[in-house]
C-alpha cells in the first residue's frame, strides 16, 4: 500500500464520518448535553449537606484504589453512550451498502477509482475503530467537565476533594477500556456484521427484514433437514455479556487470541467477501 | 487510429427482456461518439457495461482493460456522468471536491476551482441546495479537472433548461475536448448533440442499428422527395423509410448510389434526427 492508497483510504473514512455526522458526532454530543443538563438540574435540588456527603462518600469509595482499579466504576456513565453507539451501528451497517443504491448516488461512488473491497473495508474500519473515537472524545470532555465541576464544588463548599488526579487517570483508563471493548466486540461480532452487510449489499429493499428473515429461515431449515441447531448454538455462544467487556488490559489478549474469535473472524470475512462480490454490479 | 472501446457480442438479459442483444461497438480513440436511441433501447445498459457497472456476456475491452474485472483501475482513465441526480446530496461542494481530490490520482483541484469561479456555485452549500443546472455544472467541473482518456456521458443534460444544456456542451467541446480524449454521449435528444459528433451509433431494442462516421453519412444515406410519377421506381429500390412531406413522399435510402436516385426527384442528405426516425422505424420492421 503506497502513500496515495493511504490518503485514498483516509478520504473514504472522512466521507463516512461526514455522511453520518449525526450518528457519530451529534448523537453523543446531544447525549452529553442532556446528561450535563440533568446533572445541573439535580444539583440545584440538592442541599449543601447532601453535596458534602456525596463528595466525602466518593472519596471513601475510591480511597486506596489505583486508577486501574477505579476505571471499571468510571465505565458506568459510558453505558448510555455505548447503548446509543450500538443502536447507531446497526442502522449504519444496515444502510452501509444499501442507501447509495437506493438514492442512485452509487453511480457517482462507482465512477471513482475506488475498489469495492476498499469501500467495504472503510465502512468496517469506520464503525469498528473510527466512530467510537468520537464517542470516546465526547465522554472524555464530559469527564473533564465533571471533574472540573467537582473541584469547583469542593472549593466553594470548602470541602477537600482528594485524589482528583487519580480520578482523571481512572477516567482516561476507563475510556481506553470502553474503546477496546467496542473494538474487540466488533471483531467478536464480525459474523453478525458480515451477515448484515451482505444483505445491505444484496437487498433491493428493507435489508433488515432480509437479514433477520433469512437467518430465521436458515435456522429453521437446518433443524428441519439435519436435526441440528448449529446456528442457534453459535449465536448463543456469543451472547454472554462479559464477552463484550474489557475491564483489564490482560482481557484484550485473552479476548483476541482464541479459536472462537478466529473462527468468527473467518466466518465474518467470508460473509464480507460475499458483500464485496455483490457490490460488483449495480443492476 | 486505435480503438479505446471494443465490444463484441455484448448480451444482457433481465428475465425475458434482452437489454443488449449481442451488440458490437467500436469507438476509436479521440472520437466524440453518440449512442442514440429511444427510451428503453439499451443505451444506459451499454454504457454501464463499458464502465464495469453491469454484468454482461461477450468480449469487452475499454482502454486496454476488461471493465468487469478491473472497474476501479479502469476508472482512473474513465470518467462518467450519469444524470443530474447522482451526486451525493449531503456533501457540501467543498467536501465533494476534497473527496475527489482524495480518491482520484488524476484530479486537478485548481482546474475545478477555475471552472467553478465562472459559475454561481458557492463552495459552502450542500448539493441538495443547488439547482439541477448547478449540480450538472459542478459534476462537469469535477470531470473536466480529471485527466482521463474516456468520458462517458449518459443523458447528462436530462431535465435541464436549454441555457444549461447549451452551456454544458459548449464547455465540453471548447474547454475539455482536445482531440486525444474520447467522449461517448448517450441521449435521445438527437438534435442537441448532432453538431458535436464525429461518430454515430443508433441503438434500438438492444441492437446497434447504425454505426458510422458522421462524415460518411452523406455517402451512405440519401433522402429523396420523389416525383409522383417516379414512386414505383423509388419503391423498387428498397427505401428504409417513407414519410409524407408537404403533400409529397420523401424516401430515405441506404447505400443506394446517388446517380441512381437523382432521376427520382430532389435529393438531400437526411438530418441525424430524420435518419434516427427512419432507422428506428426500419429496425422495428426487421
Amino acid at each position: 500500500m503506497n502513500k496515495f492508497h493511504l490518503l485514498q483510504f483516509h478520504a473514504l473514512l472522512q466521507r463516512e464520518i461526514l455522511e453520518h455526522r449525526n450518528m457519530f458526532i451529534m448523537a453523543p454530543a446531544i447525549l452529553a448535553g442532556l446528561i450535563l443538563l440533568f446533572s445541573v438540574w439535580a444539583m440545584t435540588r440538592m442541599g449543601q449537606d447532601t453535596v458534602s456527603i456525596s463528595i466525602e462518600y466518593m472519596a471513601l469509595l475510591f480511597d486506596g484504589l489505583s486508577p486501574l482499579e477505579m476505571a471499571p466504576m468510571f465505565m458506568i456513565p459510558a453505558i448510555p453512550f455505548i447503548g446509543i453507539f450500538y443502536f447507531c451501528a446497526i442502522i449504519y451497517l444496515m444502510n452501509s451498502l444499501y442507501q447509495d443504491r437506493q438514492e442512485l448516488s452509487i453511480l457517482f461512488w462507482q465512477s471513482m477509482p475506488v475498489s469495492n473491497l476498499n469501500t467495504v473495508l472503510s465502512k468496517l474500519v469506520t464503525i469498528g475503530m473510527v466512530a467510537p473515537l468520537f464517542y470516546i472524545a465526547t465522554m472524555f470532555a464530559l469527564y473533564v467537565i465533571a471533574l472540573f465541576w467537582l473541584a469547583i464544588l469542593g472549593w466553594s463548599y470548602d470541602i477537600e476533594v482528594a485524589g482528583l488526579g487519580y480520578m482523571f487517570l481512572a477516567a482516561v483508563v476507563s475510556l481506553i477500556f470502553v474503546y477496546l471493548s467496542i473494538v474487540t466486540t466488533a471483531l467478536w461480532l464480525l459474523p453478525t456484521i458480515g451477515w448484515v452487510v451482505l444483505f445491505s449489499a444484496f437487498a433491493k429493499r428493507t435489508p433488515i427484514l432480509w437479514a433477520i428473515g433469512v437467518f430465521i429461515l436458515v435456522g429453521f431449515l437446518e433443524e428441519f433437514i439435519f436435526g441440528t441447531q448449529f446456528l442457534g448454538n453459535f449465536v448463543q455462544s456469543r451472547s454472554t455479556p462479559t464477552q463484550y467487556l474489557i475491564l483489564d488490559f490482560q482481557d484484550v489478549v485473552e479476548r483476541l487470541i482464541n479459536y472462537d474469535m478466529l473462527f468468527g473472524i473467518m466466518v465474518g470475512s467470508i460473509l464480507l467477501a460475499g458483500a464485496v462480490y455483490m457490490r460488483r454490479f449495480i443492476d | 487510429m486505435s480503438n479505446i472501446v471494443e465490444a463484441r457480442a455484448l448480451t444482457k438479459t433481465y428475465g425475458s427482456l434482452k437489454a443488449l442483444d449481442g451488440i458490437n461497438l467500436t469507438i476509436p480513440t479521440g472520437a466524440i461518439s453518440g449512442l442514440i436511441g429511444p427510451n428503453g433501447a439499451g443505451k444506459t445498459t451499454a454504457l454501464k457495461a463499458l464502465i464495469g457497472l453491469c454484468d454482461v456476456e461477450g468480449e469487452l475491452n475499454v482502454a486496454g482493460m476488461d471493465p468487469r474485472a478491473a472497474r476501479h483501475k479502469l476508472m482512473e482513465d474513465v470518467c462518467f456522468i450519469a444524470d443530474v441526480g447522482i451526486l451525493p446530496k449531503w456533501f457540501k461542494v467543498s467536501q465533494l471536491i476534497d473527496y475527489v481530490e482524495g480518491v482520484h490520482p488524476k484530479f486537478d483541484r485548481i482546474k475545478t476551482g477555475e471552472f467553478l469561479s465562472t459559475t454561481d456555485i458557492p463552495a459552502n452549500k450542500r448539493i441538495k441546495e443547488l439547482s439541477k443546472g448547478m449540480v450538472t455544472q459542478l459534476h462537469l467541473a469535477l470531470v473536466m479537472a480529471i485527466d482521463v482518456k474516456l468520458l462517458v456521458l449518459d443523458e447528462p443534460t436530462l431535465g435541464l433548461d436549454i441555457i444549461y444544456r447549451k452551456e454544458f456542451y459548449d464547455r465540453l467541446l471548447n474547454d475539455y475536448y482536445d482531440g486525444d480524449r474520447t467522449i461517448v454521449i448517450s441521449t435521445h435528444q438527437v438534435e442537441e448533440i448532432e453538431a458535436l459528433l464525429t461518430h454515430l451509433n443508433f441503438i434500438n431494442n438492444g441492437e446497434i442499428v447504425l454505426s458510422a462516421m458522421m462524415t460518411d453519412l452523406a455517402d451512405i444515406y440519401t433522402e429523396v422527395v420523389v416525383d409522383p410519377e417516379q414512386i414505383a421506381q423509388a419503391d423498387a429500390l428498397n427505401p428504409i423509410h417513407i414519410r409524407e412531406l408537404l403533400g409529397k413522399k420523401s424516401y430515405t435510402f441506404e447505400s443506394v448510389p446517388k446517380a441512381q436516385l437523382q432521376p427520382l426527384g430532389e435529393i438531400y442528405t437526411p438530418s441525424v434526427a430524420d435518419l434516427f426516425v427512419a432507422k428506428m422505424k426500419d429496425s422495428r420492421h426487421e
